[in-house]
C-alpha cells in the first residue's frame, strides 16, 4: 500500500509493524495493528474521522504512550523496547497540541524554554534560540506576556516555537489548527510549513482539514483504529 | 529560566493558598521556637545562677518535680563536715504569689553563706543579721512588685521591710526576693527545713574527687540528690520535664503543619497533572517533576521557617514582658535554634512533599494531554 519502497538498505525513520493499543483492558481498541514507514524529511498527514486513532498514533510515535502490541521501529531499533522516553521526547521530537498546552504561569518566552531545561548550553543560549524562534513565529514582541494574554492564533505560533527549541528531527502535530479560525488556520499552517521546510525536519499532522492534508507528500486515512489507505497528496514529488 | 524560577511560578500559582499553608508551618515553628527558647532560656538561667552564686554541688529531693521537696536543714551540718567540703549551706525556696505578682521566686538563705556574696547593692544595704525580718529584692522583682527601699512588703505570713535592691547578675537572682532563713522558715511554715544545700569545694578540687563526694553524699543521705553545678540542668527531672514537654507540643503543632502542606501539595499536583503531562511530554524526567514537587514543598517549608522564627520571638518577646514570666527565665533565641528552626522546616516540607512527589510521577503524558 505504501506509495514508495524504501531503496534497499534505506533505514526508514519510523517502521510499524502489526502497532496496537488498547485502552482499558482491551475493552476500548484504538489503534488495531497498523503498518507503516515514514521516511526522514517526508510530511505525512493522517486524517479519519474523530475517534479513529489519530491521536493514540501520534502518542505512540512520540513515546508518550506504549503500545499494547506490535513494534515501532525508529531508525531500525525498536523504540519502546530499547528508548529512553524523556530524552526522546525531549530531543528527536517536538510536539504541537490542538489546545496549546502552554503553561499557563510561564510567560511566552519561557514557555519556549521550557523544553531546554537539562540541555547542555548556557542559560544565555538557550534564550537567544528562544528569542529567535519568537521572533520567526513573529512574536517577538510578546516575549514577557503570559499565554492568558494571546490570541489562539500566537498560542498555536508560541506552541510551534516551542516545539522547535531542542531542534527536534521530528514534528508531531495533533489538530494544530483545531481551535483556530480559518483565517488564523491559514496562518499557522503556512508558518507550520515553511519551518518545516527550512528546519529540514520530518512533519506528522493529524488533521480534519482535507485541504490541509493535501499539502502533505502522503495521505493516511485511518478508520476504527485502521489505516484504510495510503497515498501521495498533492505535494509529492 | 532558572528551575528556582519554576519553583517560585508553582508557589505563586495560588498566593493565598500558598500563603495559608506558610502560615500554618509557621505557626508550628512559632511553637517550637516559643518552647523550646523558653525551657531552654530556663536552663540557661539556672546554669546561669548556680555560676554567678559559685556552687560547686548542689544537694536537693528532685522527687518532686519542678520544686524539690524540703528536708531537715540538719543535713548541712553533716555535710559540712565531709572532707572535700569547703563550705555547705541550705535554702529554702519557694514560689509564691506575693502581693500583685501571681509567681514569685522567694529564697530563705542562710545569713552569712556564699549565697549572699553576689549581690550588688542597687540600693539599700543587706539585712544586719541572721533575725531581722528584712528583704533585699532582685532588681527585676523590684519592678515588678513595684518596690523601693525602706518600702513594707507582704510575704505570706509575714510583714517585712525592704531593705535594699541588688543586682544579683543573674535572672532567676533579679527576679527573686530574699530574706534570712530562719525568717521565711517561719512565714512559710517549713520550720528546720530546707530544700537545697549549696556545696563549694576546696580550690583544686579533682573532678574525679567531687564525683566521689556526691556518692557519699547520696549514700548517706537516701532520697537525696547531689549534682554538681554544670549537671544541674541535663540530669534534673524538672528540667527533663520541660524539654520533653516543650518539644512534644512543638511535634504536634509541626504534624498539623506536615498535614497542611501535604494536602496543598497534593491538591496542587492534582490541579496540574495537565500542566505536568506536558512537562512530561516536552522531555522533561519525572526525577525532576519529583523534584520540582519536592522543592516547592520544601520551599514553603523553609518560607514558613522563616515566618515561624520571626512568629516565635515575637512571641518569646512578648512573653519576657508578661509579669508572670519575668524574672523566671530569661527566653533563649540563639542563631543555633533559629537555624535549627528553619531546619526543621524546610525538613517539614521535605517530608510533605514526598507523597505528593511520588503522585505527580505516577502521571503518564499521555492521559494527562486528553482533553
Ligand atoms: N486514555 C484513554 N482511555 C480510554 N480510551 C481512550 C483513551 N484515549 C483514547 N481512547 C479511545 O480510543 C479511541 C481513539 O482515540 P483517539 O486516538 O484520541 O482518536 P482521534 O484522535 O482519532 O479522535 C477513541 O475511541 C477514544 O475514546
Ligand atoms: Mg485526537
Amino acid at each position: 500500500m505504501n506509495h514508495r519502497e524504501p531503496a534497499t538498505g534505506e533505514v526508514p525513520l519510523f517502521e510499524a509493524a502489526g502497532l496496537a493499543k488498547e485502552y482499558d483492558d482491551g475493552r476500548v481498541p484504538a489503534l488495531c495493528g497498523v503498518d507503516f514507514r515514514i521516511s526522514e524529511g517526508e510530511f505525512v498527514s493522517i486524517v479519519g474521522p474523530s475517534g479513529c486513532g489519530k491521536s493514540t498514533l501520534l502518542n505512540l510515535l512520540g513515546m508518550l504512550d506504549r503500545p499494547t502490541a506490535g513494534t515501532l521501529r525508529y531508525r531500525g531499533k525498536p523504540l519502546h523496547q530499547t528508548g529512553d522516553p524523556a530524552s526522546y521526547r525531549a530531543r528527536e521530537v517536538g510536539f504541537i497540541f490542538q489546545s496549546f498546552h502552554l503553561l499557563p504561569t510561564f510567560t511566552i518566552e519561557e514557555n519556549v524554554m521550557i523544553p531546554t531545561f537539562g540541555f547542555p548550553a548556557t542559560r544565555a543560549e538557550k534564550r537567544r534560540r528562544a528569542k529567535e524562534l519568537l521572533e520567526a513565529v513573529g512574536l517577538s514582541h510578546r516575549l514577557g506576556h503570559l499565554p492568558v494574554k494571546l490570541s489562539g492564533g500566537e498560542r498555536q505560533r508560541a506552541a510551534i516555537a516551542r516545539s522547535l527549541v531542542n531542534r527536534p528531527g521530528i514534528l508531531l502535530a495533533d489538530e494544530p489548527t483545531g481551535n483556530l479560525d480559518s483565517k488564523n488556520a491559514g496562518h499557522v499552517m503556512e508558518l507550520l510549513l515553511r519551518l518545516q521546510r527550512e528546519h529540514k525536519t520530518t512533519l506528522v499532522l493529524v488533521t480534519h482539514d482535507h485541504g490541509v492534508a493535501a499539502h502533505a507528500s502522503r495521505v493516511i486515512r485511518m478508520k476504527d483504529g485502521r489505516i484504510v489507505s495510503d497515498a501521495p497528496g498533492t505535494s509529492a514529488p | 529560566m532558572s528551575f528556582l524560577q519554576v519553583i517560585f511560578r508553582g508557589l505563586w500559582r495560588r498566593p493565598v493558598r500558598t500563603g495559608l499553608t506558610v502560615l500554618g508551618i509557621s505557626i508550628g515553628i512559632a511553637a517550637v521556637v516559643a518552647l523550646v527558647g523558653m525551657s531552654s532560656g530556663y536552663e540557661k538561667s539556672v546554669s546561669g545562677q548556680l555560676d554567678a552564686i559559685g556552687i560547686d554541688v548542689i544537694v536537693s529531693n528532685m522527687q518532686g518535680g519542678i520544686m524539690p521537696k524540703a528536708f531537715d536543714e540538719s543535713v548541712r551540718d553533716r555535710i559540712a563536715e565531709l572532707p572535700g567540703v569547703a563550705e555547705a549551706n541550705g535554702t529554702l525556696m519557694q514560689m509564691l504569689s506575693v502581693e500583685d505578682a501571681p509567681m514569685m521566686v522567694v529564697y530563705g538563705r542562710e545569713w552569712g553563706s556564699f549565697t549572699w556574696d553576689q549581690f550588688k547593692l542597687i540600693e539599700g544595704r543587706l539585712p544586719r543579721d541572721a533575725d531581722e525580718p528584712a528583704v533585699v529584692l532582685g532588681k527585676l522583682a523590684a519592678e515588678v512588685l513595684r518596690k523601693k527601699a525602706g518600702d513594707r512588703i507582704q510575704v505570706e505570713t509575714g510583714d517585712f521591710e525592704v531593705v535594699g535592691i541588688v543586682d544579683g547578675q543573674s535572672v532567676l537572682e533579679n527576679g527573686a526576693v530574699n530574706m534570712p532563713l530562719p525568717r521565711f522558715q517561719e512565714v512559710s511554715g517549713y520550720d528546720g527545713r530546707v530544700n537545697f544545700i549549696n556545696i563549694r569545694v576546696p580550690g583544686g578540687s579533682s573532678p574525679a574527687a567531687v564525683d566521689e563526694l556526691c556518692r557519699t553524699i547520696e549514700e548517706m543521705f537516701p532520697g537525696l540528690r547531689a549534682v554538681k553545678a554544670d549537671q544541674v540542668v541535663g540530669t534534673s527531672q524538672g528540667f527533663q520535664m520541660a524539654r520533653a514537654m516543650s518539644w512534644s507540643t512543638s511535634l504536634l503543632a509541626l504534624v498539623v503543619g506536615v498535614l497542611g502542606v501535604m494536602n496543598t501539595m497534593l491538591m496542587s499536583v492534582f490541579e496540574r497533572k495537565h500542566e505536568i503531562g506536558v512537562l512530561l511530554a516536552l522531555g522533561w524526567r519525572r526525577s525532576r517533576i519529583m523534584a520540582l514537587i519536592l522543592c516547592e514543598s520544601a520551599a514553603m517549608g523553609f518560607l514558613g521557617g522563616i515566618v515561624g522564627v520571626v512568629l516565635g520571638s515575637v512571641t518569646l518577646a512578648a512573653l519576657q514582658m508578661a509579669p508572670a514570666v519575668r524574672g523566671f527565665l530569661e527566653p533563649d533565641l540563639g542563631w543555633g535554634l533559629a537555624a535549627s528552626a528553619i531546619s526543621i522546616a524546610v525538613g517539614v516540607g521535605v517530608i510533605s512533599g514526598l507523597y505528593p512527589a511520588w503522585r505527580s510521577s505516577r502521571l503518564s503524558p499521555g492521559i494527562a494531554l486528553q482533553g
